[in-house]
């Protein structure tokens, strides 16, 4: 009874400091924003005022709405082309050093950077902007897959080798598993990359979507409606980002490190 | 060993030639119109012709100073701020949960703020490179930082070091490989976001290229300044491991 | 046991040894630790013990019963939860080259090479580059180390790291050895230099030593008393004077009854079966 009762108190302690960490940044840009009287930045209270306005508009809550659908959809996919491909190079010194070289040659593109090109050939639709997001989150997704597997211990192989499994069925049912905290950071990435490149992509395209609300506010000097657009997606990462982590804690939480916290990158 | 590694380059370079060999024969075979898809003799010929260009040098200097530049600014704050964060406790206490919110926030989303607040010029494309930075190199640091055999730190102490002190002669030493991992990350995403930033708002880089091709429909114009950041970031990470080969020559596990 | 002569529990271990003045006093020290899953675990009992200026003195026991913890507390890497240390009749509050440990696990800088390793301790103490390598080169020929000096911690065996952390640790001239374990980890051959490294290397700079380890054999070869603990909590179950003559020569002592008795007797002591198959 106690013994759960402080678990419990455990388990939701972690989201207090959090909470005052919020508090102490709204505080700050309150203070910044009457600091800097330059008036292009708008205080927290008014830019909170805003948020109405533009999540009560129903062809901006739509757009929201269908970036968050596309970005989804983008993640699901890189996530079940990338985890196969990871554990294929994490098994495989070939398949390692063919795909290495692309991961290489790729990293360092921002993906939303081509857009224009694939807007070329695959239109200013869906599918290109859902392309871009599936390039966009699948490398931290093989990296962390490919880590995981490769650190799969060999004798684990060897034992199930000595079962008679196949190389499929090795791969599914021992480097899966055994892989799946590492695949599982590599996700936590991802998801925060796609919802980045999402917003990437319609600030290059300019057509639907958050990132063009954000961007077009910026050209037509509304601020407030910049201020609460950068609120909504700032919002919706750390939504994501948490959210992930607590179904990941909930799946892998044996394997967990005190003060873990995934290196996202843009 | 070695051997090893070349065979592994050599499987390496296959399928990027394949790659090439692929777009040259959709192209040779007219599956796609020029416009739409340019032949890789043009694109990498233009690419080498602009290696000359000094106009395209310019170019790719903006990137590179203000990739730099955010990037330094990045790496100092990151392991300050790490190395902070892991050793006093009550900078971790207040960094810790910071962090934890800051670091999922899309950092290009603040774009549009920093523009309003420092202007279409370099300081906003520079901060949003350390907002981007900064945070894979922050954890790593701290994280390694926390990791940190405290018997060496004992052992320092023992010899007569101070506490502070032993942040800077044990500490970040131990450390270094961890910041040298988070170091690569930034550098990746400090060339994905310069180059983006130029994208959005800016009258010269990498990224202007790009988005001034693709308003005039200069399909082989558009694939120049691709090459080129990718490029860039391949010879960063490859001196960024040499680098590393050099200070964690007594550390296990590098090979 | 009418055998245990030289073991003679009626005896007060603590008017046992010379009367010299004590370099090490432990006075009262507990420790608890918080577990992480709440609750707490008392890892030492209160712990009373006066080490005397220039003892060598061995720590033995079972597994977990706190050795290393009451180390820690002496060297003021970990504070004690109650009671205090005093060296050199001022108390404990945190680490200083007064004590010099030598870890278990060699803690050797991974970054410097061997000599610079060695050359640390000076470094801090304010002498210059030269100097301290200067001293760093006599300590690394005095542990057969010299041609390695350029090497780094991961290029040496196990034997010569535990040599270079030693050289490491006596290269500030602490007037107190902690000595975790130091041979606990190395082969029998590599084992018995080292003991008769470190037995010369005392008798010559008569420095004073706490030194853990799990051997009876090397316990009773070096100390001038034997402190046996036991576990749960761990306090210390007898003490027990090595009155063996110096200097000591290992052939000689291997054949020596009353060597042999000590060995016995302290296996006795130690032998713990019940807490031991607990654990
Ligand atoms: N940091 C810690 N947190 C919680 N408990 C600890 C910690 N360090 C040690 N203990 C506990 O204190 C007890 C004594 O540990 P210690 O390492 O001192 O034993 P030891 O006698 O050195 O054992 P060994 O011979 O195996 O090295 C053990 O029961 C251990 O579980
Ligand atoms: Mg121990």
């Amino acid at each position: 009874m106690t013994a759960a009762a402080t678990r419990a108190g455990a388990a939701l302690r972690p989201g207090l400091p959090p909470l005052l960490a919020c508090l102490g940044l709204l505080a700050c840009w309150q203070a910044l924003a009457h600091l800097l009287t330059t008036g292009g930045m708008p205080d927290a209270v008014a830019t909170f005022r805003e948020l109405p306005a533009i999540l009560g508009d129903q062809e901006a809550l739509g757009d929201i709405l269908d970036s968050l659908r596309r970005m989804a959809l983008g993640f699901a996919i890189a996530v079940a082309l990338s985890v196969p491909l990871g554990l294929a190079m994490g098994r495989s010194r070939l398949v390692a050093s063919l795909v290495n070289p692309l991961l290489m040659v790729s990293y360092p593109v921002p993906k939303a950077a081509l857009m224009p090109i694939i807007m070329l050939w695959l239109g200013v639709g869906d599918a290109s902007k859902l392309l871009v997001i599936v390039l966009g989150a699948s490398l931290p997704v093989i990296y962390h897959a490919y880590q995981g597997a490769r650190a799969v211990e060999e004798k684990m192989i060897w034992s199930a080798r000595a079962m008679g499994m196949s190389g499929a069925s090795r791969l599914l049912r021992i480097v899966l598993p055994a892989a799946l905290p590492e695949i599982l950071v590599g996700c936590r990435t991802g998801i925060v990359l796609s919802l980045i490149t999402m917003v990437t992509s319609e600030m290059i395209a300019r057509q639907t979507g958050a990132g063009n609300i954000l961007f077009n506010a910026l050209d037509m000097a509304q601020y407030e409606t910049v201020y609460a657009m950068i609120l909504v997606i700032g919002a919706l990462g750390i939504v994501l980002d948490v959210a992930f982590e607590r179904a990941r804690a909930a799946l892998v939480g044996w394997s967990d490190e005190p003060d873990a916290i995934g290196v996202t990158a843009a | 060993m070695i051997r090893a590694w070349r065979s592994d380059a050599l499987v390496g370079i296959l399928p990027l030639a394949a790659l090439v060999a692929l777009w040259w024969g959709i192209v040779a075979a007219g599956l796609a119109p020029r416009a739409l898809l340019p032949s890789p003799v043009a694109v990498f010929g233009r690419t080498l012709a602009s290696v000359a260009d000094p106009a395209f040098l310019l170019h790719a200097w903006a990137t590179l100073s203000r990739l730099f530049a955010g990037f330094l600014v990045a790496l100092v704050l990151g392991v300050g701020l790490g190395l902070a964060g892991a050793t006093n406790r009550f900078v971790g206490g207040v960094l810790r949960p910071v962090v934890r919110i800051l670091a999922p926030v899309p950092k290009i989303a603040l774009y549009p703020a920093f523009v309003l607040s420092l202007g279409f010029g370099d300081a906003s494309k520079i901060v949003l490179v350390v907002a981007d930075a900064l945070f894979p190199i922050l954890l790593a640091t701290y994280q390694g930082a926390a990791r940190v055999e405290p018997k060496l730190v004992w052992s320092a102490l023992a010899a007569g070091t101070s506490r502070r002190a032993a942040v800077w002669t044990v500490v970040l030493p131990a450390t270094l490989p961890s910041i040298l991992t988070g170091s690569r990350i930034g550098l990746v995403v400090a060339c994905i976001v310069v180059f983006l930033a130029e994208m959005i708002t800016s009258t010269d880089g990498l990224g202007y290229l790009l988005v001034r091709a693709a308003r005039s429909f200069q399909t082989v114009e558009m694939f120049v300044p691709l090459i080129a950041i990718s490029a860039l970031g391949l010879a960063l990470n490859g001196a960024l491991a040499a680098l590393r080969r050099r200070l964690l020559a007594g550390f296990p596990n590098e090979d | 046991m009418a055998q245990a002569a030289l073991i003679d529990p009626s005896h007060p271990p603590e008017q046992s040894t010379a009367p010299r003045p004590a370099a090490v006093e432990i006075a009262g020290v507990t420790k608890t630790f918080q577990r992480r899953t709440g609750g707490t675990h008392l890892a030492l009992a209160p712990i009373d013990l006066a080490v005397a200026d220039g003892e060598f003195v061995s720590i033995l026991g079972p597994s977990g019963c706190g050795k290393s913890t009451l180390l820690y507390i002496v060297g003021g890497f970990v504070p004690p939860s109650t009671g205090a240390v005093t060296v050199g009749g001022r108390p404990v509050t945190g680490p200083g080259p007064d004590r010099g440990p030598v870890f278990q696990e060699f803690a050797l800088f991974p970054w410097k090479t061997v000599l610079g390793n060695v050359a640390y301790g000076p470094r801090q103490a304010g002498a210059s580059k030269a100097d301290a390598e200067t001293k760093a080169r006599g300590l690394l020929a005095r542990v057969g180390l010299s041609a390695y000096e350029t090497f780094y911690p991961k290029e040496l065996s196990g034997g010569m790291k535990q040599r270079v952390a030693i050289a490491r640790t006596l290269a500030y001239d602490p007037a107190i050895l902690l000595m975790d374990e130091p041979f606990g980890a190395l082969d029998a051959h590599t084992r018995l230099k080292l003991q008769n490294d470190l037995l010369a290397l005392w008798e010559r700079d008569r420095k004073t030593v706490l030194f853990v380890t799990h051997a009876v054999d090397e316990a009773v070869y070096l100390s001038d008393r034997i402190v046996v603990m036991s576990r749960q909590p761990g306090r210390i179950k007898e003490i027990v004077p090595v009155d063996l003559p110096r200097p000591r020569h290992r052939d000689e002592l291997l054949l020596d009854a009353r060597y042999q008795r000590y060995v016995i007797d302290i296996e006795r002591l130690i032998e713990d079966p019940p807490e031991e198959a607990g654990a």
